[in-house]
C-alpha cells in the first residue's frame, strides 16, 4: 500500500487518441515520455490538449465523457489504462488540477490530509510534516479554511496536497494561472527543488511557455491535439519558430504580417 | 407552564427522530447530491426485521441491536450496489427517482411479508414515567435523547477526524479531485448509504419501541425530510438540530392551536426560514474569493 518510487518509474505515452462524446477529437496520436528525475513539459495554447492528457494519465476522463479510444499509457512497464483512478494514485501518479481545485470548505490540514487518503495513518502525519517543512508559510495557517487563502498559499496547498501520497510522478497542470509573478518565481523555485531533491519525474503542463521551459529538461510543443514540436529545453528555448510563435519573441524588427503566420501554420500542419 | 414544557419535551422526543433520519438524508445528500426518498422506508424495513428478531429471541436487546446493524450493512450494501452503482455517471435526478420507486418497493415488500396491521413492540416496556419539574419522561424517551446526542458526536467526529469522513466532506465539494486523491467514490458511497441506514435503523427501533410497528413508519420519513431542509441538506448536524426544531414547533402548534395544525406547522416554518436562509440554517453556502 506504501506508495514507495519503484526503480524504473518512467511514463511513456504512446500513439494517444482521446475522444469526447465518441466524436470529437482532443488528442490525436501523440506519444511522449517522462523519466524520472526530469521536468517534461507539454506546451501549447487553449484547446491543445494538454490537459485531457493528463485527465487520461489519472483516469478521470470518464465523468467528462471522454475515453483513450488508441495507443497506450505506461507507468513503470505497467499499463495504465485498465486501471481505476483510484488505482492510479497508488500506483504514484498525482494531479495538481488546473485552478488548485482546493476542497474550499475544509482545511488546509484537511486538504493536505485528503491528499494523503491512500498511504497509511501513521505514513500521513510523517508526511504532513515534511510538507509543512516544504512550504513553512503554509504552518501558520493549517487550520484556515483554504477557500480564504491567497493564490498563492492556495497553490502551495495544491502542490503539498498532491505530494502526500508520495508520488513518483507529479502532473501540475498550469501552476502559474493567475498568480503574480513573484508568486510563480517561488513555485517554481519549489517545483525544480523538488526535481533536485530526489527520483521524482514532473511532468509540467503550460501556457507560460518561456517559464516553463527556463526549469524544464525536456519539451512537447502540442497544437490542436497534436505534437508538432519536441527537444531539449535548451534546444526549444534557441528555436526561432519557437521563440517567435510561442515565446512572443521577434528576431526581425517591426510587424509581422499576419500572411505570414498564416503561410507558417499552413506549412507546419503539413509537417505535424 | 407545565403544560409548555411538557409539550416541549414530547416534541423533542419525536424530533429526536426526524433527527436521526435528517441527518440519513444529509449524509446521502452531502456525498452524491441525491436525495433519498426512501429513507423513510428504509427506517421501516430495519424496524420489520428488528422486530422480528425480537419477537423469536423473547426480545433480547443485544440482538435486537445486532439485527439492528446487520440490517443496516445489508441494506445499504444491496441498494449501493442494484441501485446506486448501475446509475454511476448518469444525472442525479434518475438515482432520485429510482429511490422514489425503491420506496414503493420496500412498501410493498414489507406489505407482504408482516402484513398492514400495526404490532407492539415486543419487550417494549412502559415503565412508570420519571416526573421532573412537572414534565412526565418515559425512560424510553430519555434513552432516546441520550441515544440522539451520542449518534450526533459521533457522526461529528467521524466527519472532521476520520479520514474518511473528511473524505466525505472533500467529495462534496469537488467530486473530480476526490478522485485525484485516490478517493474511490463508489467506497464512499456505500460507506454513505450503510451510515445512513444505520441511523434509520436506530431511528425506527426506537419508534417502534415508544410506539407501535406499522406500515405508517414510512410517513416518519416524510415529516423528518423539512428538518433536514430546514438544517441545510448538506449540513448532517444541522439536519439534526431541525430535527428537533420541526418536532417541537409541531407539538407546540398541535397543544396550542389545534392537532390538525400540527401536520403543516413543520413546514410553514421552513417556508418561512428558506425566505431568509435559502441554503438551510447551517447549508454550506459557497465560497467565492473576488
Amino acid at each position: 500500500m506504501l506508495s514507495q518510487a519503484p526503480l524504473n518509474a518512467d511514463l511513456h505515452v504512446v500513439n494517444a487518441q482521446v475522444l469526447y462524446d465518441g466524436v470529437v477529437e482532443a488528442v490525436r496520436d501523440v506519444s511522449f515520455s517522462v523519466d524520472a528525475g526530469r521536468i517534461v513539459c507539454l506546451l501549447g495554447a487553449n484547446g491543445a490538449g494538454k490537459s485531457t492528457l493528463l485527465k487520461a494519465i489519472s483516469g478521470i476522463l470518464g465523468p467528462e465523457k471522454g475515453a483513450l479510444t488508441k495507443g497506450s499509457i505506461t507507468f513503470a512497464g505497467k499499463g495504465l489504462t485498465a486501471l481505476s483512478s483510484d488505482g492510479i494514485v497508488r500506483k504514484g501518479i498525482v494531479q495538481v488540477p488546473e485552478g488548485r481545485r482546493l476542497f474550499v470548505n475544509l482545511t488546509v490540514e484537511e486538504n493536505l490530509l485528503m491528499g494523503g487518503f491512500t498511504v497509511r495513518a501513521a505514513e500521513r502525519a510523517v508526511r504532513l510534516e515534511s510538507v509543512y517543512s516544504l512550504f513553512p508559510d503554509l504552518t501558520d495557517h493549517r487550520h484556515r479554511v483554504a477557500g480564504y487563502l491567497s493564490g498563492g498559499q492556495q497553490q502551495m496547498v495544491a502542490i503539498g496536497r498532491a505530494l502526500m501520497s508520495s508520488p513518483s510522478l507529479l502532473m501540475l497542470d498550469e501552476p502559474s494561472l493567475g498568480l503574480a509573478p513573484k508568486i510563480v518565481e517561488q513555485i517554481f523555485a519549489a517545483i525544480s527543488s523538488l526535481r533536485d531533491s530526489g527520483d521524482i519525474a514532473i511532468l509540467l503542463v503550460e501556457q507560460n511557455a518561456r517559464l516553463a521551459l527556463t526549469i524544464s529538461d525536456y519539451g512537447y510543443v502540442l497544437e490542436r491535439g497534436r505534437v508538432v514540436f519536441d527537444g531539449d529545453a535548451a534546444t526549444l528555448l534557441g528555436s526561432p519558430e519557437i521563440q517567435e510563435f510561442y515565446l512572443g519573441l521577434d528576431q526581425s524588427a517591426g510587424r509581422k504580417s499576419l500572411r505570414d503566420v498564416k503561410h507558417y501554420r499552413r506549412r507546419k500542419r503539413w509537417l505535424a | 407552564m407545565s403544560y409548555f414544557l411538557n409539550l416541549v419535551f414530547a416534541g423533542l422526543a419525536v424530533g429526536a427522530i426526524y433527527g436521526m433520519l435528517a441527518m440519513g438524508y444529509a449524509i446521502i445528500y452531502k456525498v452524491s447530491r441525491v436525495v433519498n426518498f426512501a429513507q423513510g422506508e428504509i427506517m421501516m424495513l430495519i424496524g420489520y426485521i428488528s422486530y422480528s428478531v425480537a419477537l423469536r429471541t423473547d426480545a433480547s436487546a443485544p440482538l435486537v441491536m445486532l439485527s439492528v446493524i446487520a440490517g443496516a450493512i445489508g441494506v445499504g450494501l444491496l441498494i449501493e450496489r442494484f441501485i446506486v452503482r448501475p446509475m454511476l455517471g448518469q444525472p442525479v435526478f434518475s438515482l432520485v427517482m429510482m429511490t422514489i420507486a425503491l420506496a414503493v418497493m420496500i412498501r410493498a415488500v414489507v406489505g407482504l411479508i408482516w402484513g398492514l396491521d400495526p404490532y407492539r413492540f415486543p419487550g417494549s416496556a412502559t415503565g412508570a414515567p420519571i416526573e421532573l419539574f412537572g414534565v412526565y419522561m418515559q425512560p424510553i424517551q430519555l434513552f432516546l435523547l441520550a441515544v440522539y446526542v451520542a449518534l450526533c458526536v459521533g457522526v461529528w467526529a467521524f466527519l472532521r477526524f476520520n479520514i474518511v469522513g473528511i473524505a466525505m466532506r472533500a467529495t462534496a465539494t469537488d467530486s473530480t479531485v476526490s478522485l485525484l486523491m485516490g478517493v474511490s467514490v463508489s467506497r464512499l458511497y456505500r460507506v454513505a448509504w450503510i451510515i445512513s441506514a444505520l441511523i434509520a435503523g436506530i431511528a425506527g427501533v426506537l419508534f417502534a419501541n415508544i410506539y407501535h410497528i406499522g406500515p405508517d413508519l414510512a410517513h416518519v420519513g416524510i415529516r423528518a425530510f423539512p428538518a433536514a431542509i430546514l438544517g441545510g441538506l448538506d449540513s448532517v448536524l444541522g439536519s439534526a438540530l431541525g430535527g428537533l426544531i420541526i418536532g417541537v414547533v409541531e407539538n407546540l402548534a398541535g397543544g396550542y392551536i389545534a392537532s390538525a395544525y400540527k401536520e403543516i406547522a413543520g413546514f410553514v416554518v421552513i417556508l418561512v426560514i428558506l425566505m431568509i436562509r435559502p441554503y438551510g440554517l447551517f447549508g454550506q453556502k459557497d465560497i467565492e474569493r473576488v
